[in-house]
């Protein structure tokens, strides 16, 4: 089996099944003995209301989900040494508004924390559930473009040491996850250069709910529409599977925890 | 309730339902309807940029489209346009030269949500167009995006006023020089200066410094982001404004739209219509499954479109349904999406 890597970057389109299939691969990891984490951020800026860190374990996986604030009041008190301090400073409407108008920080907190966690606990895989498409790339070119705005001081040097991380190949994976069709195909294929000019990691697509394995040879029983789905999804399967690192089935189970588990077992070239 | 046409639609959703499409579609619709239609999109996939005449270089730009003889503007939002185009229209080169303005607004900087709040205003203010259709972020980035317009106004809120008024007034007598953090430390008293001071140990003075040249400079082009606060009165108003909430059969992504429009309450009025795209109810209903493997997949297929309808229809005062385009081009996908269009405009 492949040497695993300690940070797997899941992103690709909304409506894709990037939490499903990330989720899935936290589980897969864990029964292979790795210690993994789901870990997700759903807030983009600091709101009235504090929502805070949670951590469950669903399944035997543990499930975090990143706070803003949290995170950002964690690295200033660390680099400030006072809670106090930090405290204050994360409340201020001025922090606040600087923060939210400028959404590329927020990345970069949730990265910072992130990497945080791992030095923290040196065993630690994480499996990041990350913003779809666009967002990503932002995500991914948020430590290089803080580091060209800061130019020296603490964050400069920290958003330094990140970006090494973030940008070694034997650390991160970037994986993208599309449907058979060909829109989604050609913006994953998109997304996938737009990585590529950013960081050197590999960044693999892995195409998601394909129906044709389950009617494959059934093909002249399906109503004409259906067919034409099927037979669409399998010339494009056919035509780059190449670049596919992984194709996965449509599941027919009816909730996302039994979709899950019907992934589980096809994710070993995720690794 | 009427699908009638207003001067704005917007559309939003989970992203991967075809949201851009179906809003390529609503555009051409409109046009054939002999209105002057500019399409604004953020991020679409390549071969819609070809049909919409948004490859190469012309991001930021509006471009004339003339799809099966019917013509309308397109808009591919570019953040450092914008910014340009502001710089331009009120007055504030320093604006376009700014460092930091420039590292942000390139195409992955991350403000692309509060430019194209500001873009759209501008469109509006040029008086060119009768119906705007704005093609916003998936997910929960459309939350980002309705909220820009909060940002904006907390951002220039009171706790600014102190430091932006003196710098207005320094600025305003001493032309576009820059000053310092030792020299602003003399006048500003109180929070700013003590949360700068503190910045300072964690950014380095560079940074503050360069800081505090943009923030003059966004201070100078204040107008342009505090115009742009209009539009938020335009999204409240009924009379003036169609929204339209995307999502797929695909996945059965109900909750997130029912969520999307939980979070966007403050946003939104109550003419908004769900819009289920990639259906495939008429495809199935017409198949007899020739034994029980196949009637298994038939079934799941039917049992997930259906409870999925029945919770949307719950929640949302209208739902449109739209048809899962089976074909490889685009399109062939607008095309049939608005004829789909035309049918719901014409049952009212």
């Amino acid at each position: 089996m492949e040497q695993t890597r300690r940070l797997y970057i899941i992103t690709g389109k909304g409506g894709v099944g990037k939490t499903t299939l990330s989720k899935a691969f936290a589980r897969f990891l864990v029964e292979h003995d790795h210690e993994a984490a789901y870990v997700t951020f759903q807030h983009h800026s600091l709101g009235e209301t504090h929502y805070g860190s949670k951590e469950k374990t669903v399944n035997g996986i543990r499930e975090i989900h990143l706070d803003l604030e949290d995170a950002a009041r964690g690295y200033i008190e660390k680099k400030l040494n006072s809670k106090l301090i930090a405290g204050w400073i994360v409340k201020t409407p001025f922090f606040r508004a600087l923060i939210n108008m400028v959404p590329g920080f927020s990345y970069l907190i949730y990265l910072g924390k992130i990497l945080e966690m791992q030095q923290q606990d040196p065993r630690l895989i994480i499996v990041l559930d990350a913003p779809a498409s666009g967002h990503a790339l932002t995500m991914v070119e948020s430590t290089t473009n803080f580091k060209q705005i800061f130019e020296s001081g603490i964050i400069f040097e920290d958003t330094g040491k990140m970006l090494s991380l973030l940008n070694n190949p034997n650390y991160t994976r970037i994986h993208i996850i599309s449907l058979p069709s060909l829109m989604s195909w050609q913006e994953a294929l998109e997304l996938r250069s737009g990585i590529k000019e950013r960081t050197p990691v590999s960044a693999d697509i892995t195409v998601n709910n394909c129906l044709f394995p389950l009617v494959e040879d059934r093909l002249e029983d399906l109503p004409p529409g259906l067919r034409e789905k099927a037979l669409n999804e399998k010339k494009l399967v056919d035509t780059n599977q190449d670049q596919m690192l992984c194709v996965l089935s449509h599941s027919l189970g009816q909730d996302s925890n039994s979709v899950e588990s019907d992934l589980v077992g096809s994710l070993s070239n995720l690794i | 309730m009427a699908l009638s046409t207003k001067s704005f639609e917007i559309f939003c959703g989970t992203g991967g339902v075809g949201k851009t499409t179906l809003a390529a579609a609503r555009a051409l619709q409109l046009a054939s309807a002999s209105k002057k239609v500019l399409l604004i999109t953020i991020d679409p996939a390549k071969r819609l940029k070809d049909l919409l005449n948004l490859s190469g270089d012309v991001a930021g730009e509006v471009v004339p489209v003339e799809l099966n003889g019917i013509k309308l503007h397109a808009l591919l939002m570019s953040p450092e346009k914008t910014i340009n185009r502001m710089a331009l229209v009120y007055h504030t080169p320093d604006l376009a030269s700014n460092k930091i303005v420039q590292i942000l607004s390139r195409p992955y900087g991350g403000m692309n949500e509060i430019l194209s709040m500001i873009e759209v205003q501008m469109q509006f203010d040029s008086g060119n167009f009768d119906v705007i259709v704005l093609d916003t972020p998936p997910g929960a980035h459309f939350l980002d995006f309705l909220e820009s317009l909060n940002k904006i106004k907390s951002f220039f809120d009171q706790s600014f006023i102190e430091i932006f008024s003196y710098l207005g007034q320094k600025t305003a007598k001493a032309g576009k020089k820059v000053f310092g953090v030792a020299f602003i430390n003399r006048f500003i008293s109180g929070g700013v200066r003590k949360l700068l001071g503190y910045l300072q140990t964690v950014t380095g003075s560079k940074f503050i410094d360069d800081f505090i040249e943009a923030i003059q400079i966004i201070y100078q082009s204040r107008e342009a982001f505090v115009k742009g606060l209009a539009l938020q009165d335009k999204l409240k108003a009924r009379e003036q404004c169609n929204w339209f909430l995307v999502t797929s059969v695909e996945q059965g992504k109900a909750e997130e739209a029912i969520e999307l429009r939980s979070h966007a309450t403050h946003f939104i009025h109550q003419d908004h219509f769900l819009v289920l795209n990639k259906c495939l109810e008429i495809e199935l209903s017409s198949w007899n499954p020739k034994d029980e493997n196949l009637g298994i997949i038939k079934k799941s297929l039917e049992e997930k479109e259906k409870t999925l309808k029945l919770h949307l229809k719950d929640v949302f005062p209208v739902v449109l349904e739209f048809p899962e385009i089976m074909s490889l081009s685009p399109l062939d996908h607008i095309q049939h999406l608005t004829k789909k269009w035309n049918e719901y405009v014409l049952q009212n």
